[in-house]
């Protein structure tokens, strides 16, 4: 398992785990208003990266999209996922 | 050249977007110290991602990289060099360290003087082409020397002058250590003024609190800037290359002076 980012304000934690299949969770203080922005944000970051099989969590905090996408970057690159 | 000098975490988004709000004439965005060894990559990247999405070129942006004797400073440098920042900021610099990094980048560089050896090659340093200004670092400096850092500042003396003058010499900036007393404002002025004495004309600032001091003190005085006007007004109502004023000769060098103290009012008004 992968952790990148915090719980601060403005910032997220994503969480990576090995899977079959690609799923993603979203916990949002925004979820309502930015829920699936958020999602476009993991999922376009995902398929950049061409990970079609993860367990994704995001627990954002209010944070933009850059630094979901950072986040997620980080993570999976962290876990050794070649960019592009 | 900045007045002030903010740092900013490189790895706290909350600050990252707010670098520009707090009135500091340039940011370094940090990724050394304020960022821990199992949080340089994430910092690096979420640095990548902000400057690609949100640069500002009305403020100046400076990047503290890692130095060459980490695992992080290749990566560092790899990821962020294709970004429009102003220069890195290079930790722990030397003459070798300024000359690798200026091998590997076309950016400005600005070298933190922080050890003895820094000091006593300083000289090597400032000349190097590619090196923008020279940034004192006191509290390394103080643990590399074995001696206790004090609120006046007397153990600097020597450094801050050797400093300036090579800055000088070289013609680059001379950018003074971080106040870390977040609230102790005279203490604050005090240091200011003491560095701008020895002729540091800018410095680095840690608690964003510190800014708008930093910059009044860093600017020229209002009775400064109302002489350089009067020089300058009576030089141009003259041919002549030396004239009188208030009984003192005013010639070639002091008109200079004078239009430089202009100069810097107006790029920061």
């Amino acid at each position: 398992m992968i952790k990148t980012g915090t719980l601060e304000s403005s910032d997220c934690m994503i969480e990576l785990r090995e899977s079959n299949e690609r799923k993603i969770e979203i916990e949002s203080i925004v979820f309502e208003q930015f829920g699936d922005q958020i999602y476009d944000v993991l999922k376009t970051t995902l398929d950049e990266y061409h990970v079609k099989a993860v367990f994704l969590r995001c627990i954002d905090k209010g944070a933009l999209d850059y630094t979901i996408k950072a986040r997620l970057k980080a993570a999976l690159e962290l876990w050794g996922v070649d960019h592009g | 050249m900045a007045r002030s000098y903010l740092f900013i975490p490189g790895n706290t988004p909350s600050m990252l977007q707010h670098a520009n709000v707090f009135d500091s004439d340039a940011v370094i965005i940090d990724l050394e110290d304020s960022v821990s060894l199992q949080k340089k990559h994430e910092a690096r990247r979420l640095v990548f991602e902000y400057l690609t999405k949100y640069y500002d070129s009305s403020i100046e942006i400076y990047i503290r990289i890692n130095d060459p004797s980490t695992p992080f400073f290749e990566a560092d440098v790899a990821l962020l060099d294709g970004l429009p920042i102003n220069g890195y900021v290079l930790p722990k610099a030397t003459k070798d360290t300024v000359l690798l990094l200026s091998r590997m980048t076309k950016k400005p560089l600005i070298a933190i003087i922080e050890s003895a050896y820094s000091v006593v090659t300083l000289e090597d340093i400032a000349k190097i082409e590619s090196i923008k200004g020279l940034l004192l670092g006191a509290e390394d400096y103080t643990t590399d020397m074995n001696i206790e850092r004090t609120i006046d500042g007397e153990e600097l003396i020597y450094v801050r002058s050797r400093l300036a003058i090579y800055a000088k010499a070289y013609n680059k900036e001379a950018i003074d250590t971080p106040f870390t007393m977040k609230d102790d404002e005279e203490g604050l002025k005090k240091d200011i003024l003491r560095a701008k004495a020895l002729g540091l004309h800018s410095k680095s600032v840690i608690h964003p609190n510190h800014v708008t001091l930093v910059n009044q003190l860093m600017s020229p005085s209002e009775s400064l800037v109302l002489w350089a006007t009067r020089v300058l007004k009576k030089k141009a109502m003259t041919s002549k290359g030396a004239f009188s004023l208030d009984g003192k000769m005013v010639d070639e060098p002091i008109i200079k002076k004078a239009q430089k103290i202009i100069d810097e009012v107006k790029k920061y008004s």
